[in-house]
């Protein structure tokens, strides 16, 4: 079993390989070919795994290799492959194995995305295959590892393959701007991660999972102080910083801004980078630490609290976008912020539920919105569609699976996982929970809200294109539609695994609280009475009807009325402004982080820098240096006896350091 | 008698002897058959060595020959690079019109001398490996004899490494005077009697023997040599005196610093000390002033000597170990640079100057990037190999409680970035002056290639630091 | 003050004064002479120590081959000695500085106690120092020896390879085997010729 654990994520890296380092040689079709192979080994695999652990009930926890031992520490490359792994896995290596097809449809003229001639656009095709098989080889060893080292190496990697990506037409200035400000936040929550990492081994000395979890109940009680002489629990301490790097990765208010921006890459990564896999490392990370996360109260609390408020927040901005996009994308940073409030009401099976659930249908909206810009021209204003359902049938069909879902639509698979986050919510009793409650409700209304804005500007209503566009409307290319339907599948029925994953014995042993008498978990299965009930049961509840209202209010306001919308526009302008200036935290980085690190630098620079670095220690020392080199220079004459000489005086002084050292002289020193 | 556990040696003797043999009765025409006879002989020693493989100690020749892990792991590695060493400079050497049979035959028992060394556990042998390889080198820097500045340097080497030899013999000798015997193992029961920092005549000794060592490191103050030398002989033979025998030498400093004279450690530990300082001084801060660039890696080999010598001083196994795995990659390292300079040089002359650098990035970019490869590992940052073959010799200095030492040697480190940063800036930021193009042989860009390679995998992969662990551990 | 101290420093003083001398004349095939003259001087010390065969080798080898060799070379060789000598006085006096301290040292060491061992006690009479030798070289010392050999074999090679030149191709040289083995037919050639009638009789 272990080589094929190994192979899984060593088949993409291959792949990625072949196709970075020998691009120009293989032609594209080779690079795709190889690509695909990889993820496609890698993906069947996943799959077989799965069924070898969660069926099979085969486990796996061990080292593979170990990389340093430092002082009894040993940084180990190893595999922790469970159910909750087996599952990413396999989530991972589906989706991008569709992107990978989807890819060939959508890169396919990309030399027209280059400047004529540019030197870094050659090859592109190719390169773009890499990266994304990069990046299934660094998200496969962010799930798999079993210790700290090894994710945080996944993190790190998983972050840069996302930098280049994003930045991947490096021509264009905004994505260049988009690619380091997503570095830039990035850099801030691995910072936390890392100072988290490092409170854990500093108190449970190990980074394996097994050992710290194992250890977790000895050091609950442990406390440090970081200011002055107040204590904090080591395990909040190490619980929130961890959480710190969650929320960079998984786009958590405050250090969501990246996400956004981070549309200016090709839409296929925004499907599976930005969308179903990396974005969501942070929660998987959290759940995989819930045994340490259910021993701070405090901690969880947070952690519902910036949830909650991701959640609402974001989806209001989603209501004023007009790129295609970026409703999309601000529609994932909302769900995000669904799992991150499960999982601060303890609920990480409904978190990580939704996760997958999740995966599948926003891979697909973007996916959809992929095929809609490719057929668009590369346009992405909805001011400027309309009425596509007949041209793009397929599409139309895939996306309105893909927003149901979305909505949570009773039957569908985001129906499941929302409607038990808000159930799990509304029975937590985490600190707060009762206000997050009412902000997931609210946000039920405004994702319907914008989900189908969107829609119906996209597919129904006037044609607003311009004519030479009109013509040539068409359906996308079967490498396109594929992939539509393969998610669209899963999209629908995933949910359906509710009662095995979240209700049943999936995650006992693998997340805590499962299984236990009195946790939540447990709650919940007392309450479950079969999948139709549930089906019945939602129909009857509030989410469901706020969806609905959500779904008709957008109809009616975009398809009926459209002067209600210039009515609020006009009326509560200063609210449009807000959220068309996302509550000013862009402008706000950029004036207090951005400037006042420049103004920083630049008084350090001319203090510091130039006064006391330049002025007297490099030049200085560089005049030192200049100095004794050129004197040491002179010393090197080219004379044979010039060189000898300095032996003797070599030898010379070694000998009366001797003499003096063993007091032959008797001079008593 | 156990002969044969020397079958290596054995075997490569009379290789070379066919092999000088045989090249007298090659036409020109037919020159190259010398070679693949070499490399096969090479090839052939490797796998007996590697065959003989061992986990316990054995000795042979009445107690003249060792052999143990530590040997069998480098002699592989000298093997391995002298292999190397004959890939890269076959072009140079058609090129130069020195294409001879005899550089294959000397170099051959230049490498028979480095294994004589390795495996020796008696002073005499010591002794006598080291004048094989010197010898040898010697004749090897002279090679291009119609060139003035080779003959010069080979003259300075010779005269100079003959006034090491005398040192380093006269300390023997007072050595073998005092304990009565030239076995390292009586001696190291001599020694542990003593008290070494009472005991003048050994610390006297002591003196010449690190005198002796100190010059065939090219450690300061007995380092001008290694400039002059290194720009002098022909990039091949400069290559070779950059790699192998300084594995031959941490070799020989083993066995006579650790193997005999463990309990005398304070001693030396202190003899080394202002050497290792005045190395890394002298070494970074000169090669900064240099233009020519094999006087400038010259300087630079100076400081890395520092660094294995360093290793020494905390006088523990993972100072040890720590100080063979420099000495290993360092010589991989180098290795790779030197190469470099054969690709980049014509007919008309060697590149030796930074100004041939210029621009290489655009002439050949992969060289250029191979090029910086060595050049960051020289320089010491991760994830090359050349930074945790300083992080594991500063970890065991520091751990031995000479905290100053690892600062001044992570100070010098950082002075020494500067150069090894500047070469890089020229080939990357520059305007090439010599704008031919460069070509060379599929084996030539493979091998360095795979030079490439160890450099980055060698350094994250931990295989080879504990194979240096276990062999020091196993030898002592 | 026994007679066999009398011989030794008697000896001591004269390898010391003439190894002074190598250094200090002017001329070089004086320089030679005197280094003759010292290795004379230890090889008598060396016989003394009871190490006879050694004495001997010293005297045939060193004395008899190389330095009546290396007296060749310098007669052959016309070395300008004013050019050698150039900042000879310059460096005179640093140079005896170093020395002075550096020999002043050495003794202050080798003064000290470690090496007051008690004098072994001669040989019998009818011992062989050769034989001794002989018994181990082929024996005890065999890698050695191999590897010694090895040494010389690297220094004749070297010695070819960077002095051996390709003699011009147009040079003349007597070959004694082909002038033994020449026959009458390669010096005379009989040619047969038909008688011609003279033109226009």
């Amino acid at each position: 079993m272990e080589s094929i654990y190994l192979a899984i994520p060593l088949a993409p890296l291959l792949g990625a390989i072949i196709a970075g380092l020998f691009g120009s040689k293989i032609g594209r079709k080779g690079a795709h070919i190889v690509t695909i192979l990889g993820v496609g080994i890698a993906c069947l695999l996943s799959f077989y795994v799965l069924k070898h652990i969660a069926f099979d009930g085969n486990a796996f926890n061990g080292n593979v290799y170990t990389w340093a031992a430092i002082d009894g520490l040993a940084f180990n490359v190893g595999f922790l492959i469970d159910n909750l792994t087996a599952m990413m896995m396999v989530v991972v290596t589906f989706v991008s194995l569709m992107v990978h097809i989807y890819t060939i449809g959508y890169m396919e003229h990309d030399e027209d995305n280059w400047p004529k001639g540019s030197l870094v656009g050659r090859h592109s095709y190719q390169r773009f295959f890499s990266y994304i098989s990069l990046f299934t080889f660094s998200m496969l060893i962010l799930v798999m590892s079993n210790n700290f080292m090894q994710l945080f190496f996944g993190w790190e990697a998983v972050g840069l393959v996302s930098y280049l990506l994003i930045g991947f037409w490096s021509t264009r200035e905004t994505a260049i701007f988009a690619n380091m400000k997503a570095f830039l936040v990035n850099r801030v929550g691995d910072f936390g991660f890392l100072l988290g990492i490092a409170t854990v081994l500093m108190y449970f000395g190990s980074m394996d999972y097994a050992e710290v979890f194992a250890k977790a109940p000895e050091v609950e009680g442990v406390t440090m102080s970081i200011f002055g002489a107040e204590e904090w629990s080591v395990i909040t301490v190490a619980c929130l910083l961890l959480f710190v790097g969650a929320m960079g990765k998984s786009a958590q208010v405050p250090l969501h801004v990246w996400l956004p921006d981070s549309m200016e890459g090709p839409t296929p990564i925004s499907a599976l980078i930005h969308a179903a896999t990396m974005v969501t490392a942070g929660i998987f990370m959290v759940a995989r630490m819930s045994p340490l996360f259910e021993l701070s109260t405090t901690a969880l609390s947070v952690v519902l609290l910036v949830g909650a408020v991701t959640a609402l927040f974001m989806g209001f901005i989603g209501i004023i976008q007009h790129d295609i996009k970026r409703v999309v994308a601000y529609s994932t940073l909302s769900q995000l912020g669904y799992m991150t409030v499960a999982l601060g009401a303890s609920a990480y099976g409904a978190a990580v539920f939704h996760l997958m659930t999740h995966a599948f249908f926003k891979a697909l909206l973007f996916l959809a919105a992929g095929s809609v810009i490719i057929a668009m021209h590369h346009e992405q204003d909805m001011r400027k569609m309309g009425g596509l359902k007949k041209y793009m049938p397929i599409t139309y069909w895939t996306s309105l699976v893909g927003s149901l879902a979305l909505i949570g639509f009773p039957g569908f698979s985001g129906f499941f996982s929302k409607d038990l986050i808000i159930e799990a919510v509304h029975a937590s009793s985490t600190p707060h929970a009762q206000i997050a409650y009412w902000m997931v409700l609210i946000g039920v209304f405004v994702t319907a809200f914008y989900s189908f804005r969107m829609f119906f500007l996209v597919f129904h209503g006037k044609e607003r294109m311009d004519d030479h566009t009109r013509e040539h409307l068409h359906e996308s290319p079967w490498v396109v539609t594929v992939p539509l339907i393969a998610l669209a599948i899963p999209a629908v029925i995933s949910g359906y695994l509710l009662y095995p994953m979240v209700v049943g014995d999936f995650f006992k042993n693998v997340i805590a609280g499962v299984g236990t008498e009195g946790s939540l978990a447990t709650e919940m299965k007392d309450h479950y009475h079969g999948i139709f009930a549930f089906i019945a049961h939602g129909l009857m509840s509030l989410p469901f009807w706020l969806a609905i209202s959500g779904v008709g209010s957008a109809w009616f306001i975009y398809m009926r009325k459209p002067e209600i919308a210039s009515w609020f526009y006009k009326h509560f302008r200063w609210l449009h402004t807000l959220l068309d200036n996302k509550y000013y935290l862009d402008a706000f980085n950029q004036r207090v982080f951005a400037g006042g690190a420049i103004a920083l630098g630049k008084g350090l620079w001319a203090a510091g820098d130039r006064c006391l670095i330049d002025g007297c220690m490099v030049n200085g020392s560089a005049w030192i240096v200049k100095k004794f080199s050129a004197w040491s220079r002179y010393l090197q004459t080219g004379f044979m006896y010039h060189y000898a000489f300095s032996m003797i005086i070599g030898l010379l002084g070694l000998i009366s350091w001797v003499i003096y050292k063993t007091n032959v002289l008797g001079i008593s020193g | 008698m156990s002969f044969s556990l020397a079958t290596p040696e054995i075997f490569l003797l009379s290789a070379t002897c066919f092999i000088l043999l045989l090249d007298v009765f090659l036409k020109d025409k037919f020159r190259s058959i010398g070679y693949w006879a070499s490399l096969l002989a090479l090839g052939v020693t490797l796998v007996l060595t590697y065959q003989s493989w061992t986990e316990a100690k054995a000795l042979a020749f009445n107690g003249m020959f060792v052999h143990d892990t530590l040997s069998v792991v480098l002699k592989m590695a000298v093997l391995s690079i002298v292999t190397a060493i004959f890939v890269y400079s076959k072009p140079y050497l058609i090129d130069r019109k020195i294409f001879k049979g005899e550089f294959y035959s000397i170099s051959l028992f230049a490498t028979l001398g480095m294994m004589v060394m390795i495996s020796a556990n008696t002073l005499l042998m010591l002794y006598m490996g080291l004048e094989l390889l010197s010898l040898s080198m010697y004749a090897l820097v002279a090679f291009n004899r119609d060139n003035g500045r080779c003959t010069e340097a080979a003259m300075k080497y010779f005269v100079l490494g003959a006034i090491a030899s005398g040192m380093l013999l006269y300390g023997m000798s007072l050595l073998y005077g005092l304990s009565g015997s030239i076995e390292l193992s009586s001696i190291a029961e001599y020694v542990a009697n003593q008290k070494i920092m009472s005991s003048v005549a050994l610390l006297f000794a002591l003196t010449f023997i690190i005198v002796g060592l100190g010059f065939k490191f090219g450690v300061a103050p007995f380092h001008m040599w290694v400039p002059d030398v290194y720009q002098g002989a022909p990039t091949p033979v400069t290559m070779m005196l950059a790699s192998a025998p300084k594995i031959a030498v941490f070799a020989m400093t083993m066995r006579l610093l650790v193997g005999g004279m463990e309990f005398g450690s304070e001693g030396w530990q202190q003899m080394l000390i202002p050497l290792i300082v005045m190395s890394m001084v002298i070494g970074n801060i000169a090669a900064i002033a240099q233009t020519n660039l094999k006087r400038m890696l010259a300087y630079s080999t100076i400081s890395h000597m520092g660094f294995v010598l360093l290793g020494f001083v905390s006088a523990s196994e993972g100072g040890y170990s720590a100080a063979m795995y420099y000495a290993i990659t360092y010589a991989i390292t180098a290795l790779g640079g030197f190469a470099i300079l054969i690709a980049l040089s014509h007919e008309d002359g060697d590149a030796e100057e930074l100004d041939d650098l210029r621009g290489l990035s655009r002439r050949h970019p992969w060289y250029a990037f191979m090029m910086m490869l060595f050049l960051f590992s020289m320089a010491g940052v991760p994830p090359l190999v050349g930074f945790f073959a300083k992080l594991y010799i500063l970890q065991a200095v520091v751990s031995a409680g000479f905290v100053w030492l690892a600062v001044i040697a992570v100070l010098m480190s950082v002075v020494g970035a500067f150069y090894y940063l500047r070469a890089i800036k020229l080939m990357y930021f520059d305007k090439p002056i010599d704008e031919r193009s460069i070509s060379m042989s599929i084996s030539f860009n493979a091998l360095l290639s795979v030079n490439g390679l160890l450099v980055v995998a060698l350094g994250l992969t931990p295989s080879l630091m504990a194979l240096c662990l276990i062999a020091i551990k196993q030898s002592i | 003050m026994g007679f066999e101290q009398i011989i030794f420093y008697l000896f001591a003083t004269a390898l010391i004064m003439s190894a002074v001398s190598v250094v200090t004349v002017r001329n070089p095939v004086l320089a030679a002479l005197f280094l003759i003259a010292a290795f004379f001087s230890s090889s008598a010390i060396w016989i003394m120590l009871e190490a006879e065969f050694l004495g001997v080798v010293l005297v045939l080898v060193y004395v008899g081959a190389v330095m009546v060799l290396f007296l060749f070379v310098i007669m052959m060789l016309d070395i300008n000695t004013d050019l050698l000598r150039e900042g000879f006085m310059r460096y005179l006096p640093i140079g005896l500085l170093i020395a002075v301290v550096i020999a002043a040292e050495m003794i202050l060491v080798m003064m000290s106690k470690v090496f007051d061992k008690p004098i072994p006690a001669p040989l019998p009479a009818n011992h062989s120092n050769t034989e001794a030798l002989g018994e181990v070289l082929y024996t005890q010392y065999v890698y050695p020896f191999e590897i010694a050999a090895v040494i010389l074999l690297v220094a004749i090679v070297a010695a070819i390879v960077l002095a051996h030149r390709k003699r011009p191709i147009n040079t003349k040289s007597q070959k004694p085997g082909e002038q033994v083995r020449v026959k009458s037919s390669d010096r005379l050639r009989i040619i047969k010729m038909d008688a011609e009638k003279r033109a226009g009789s």
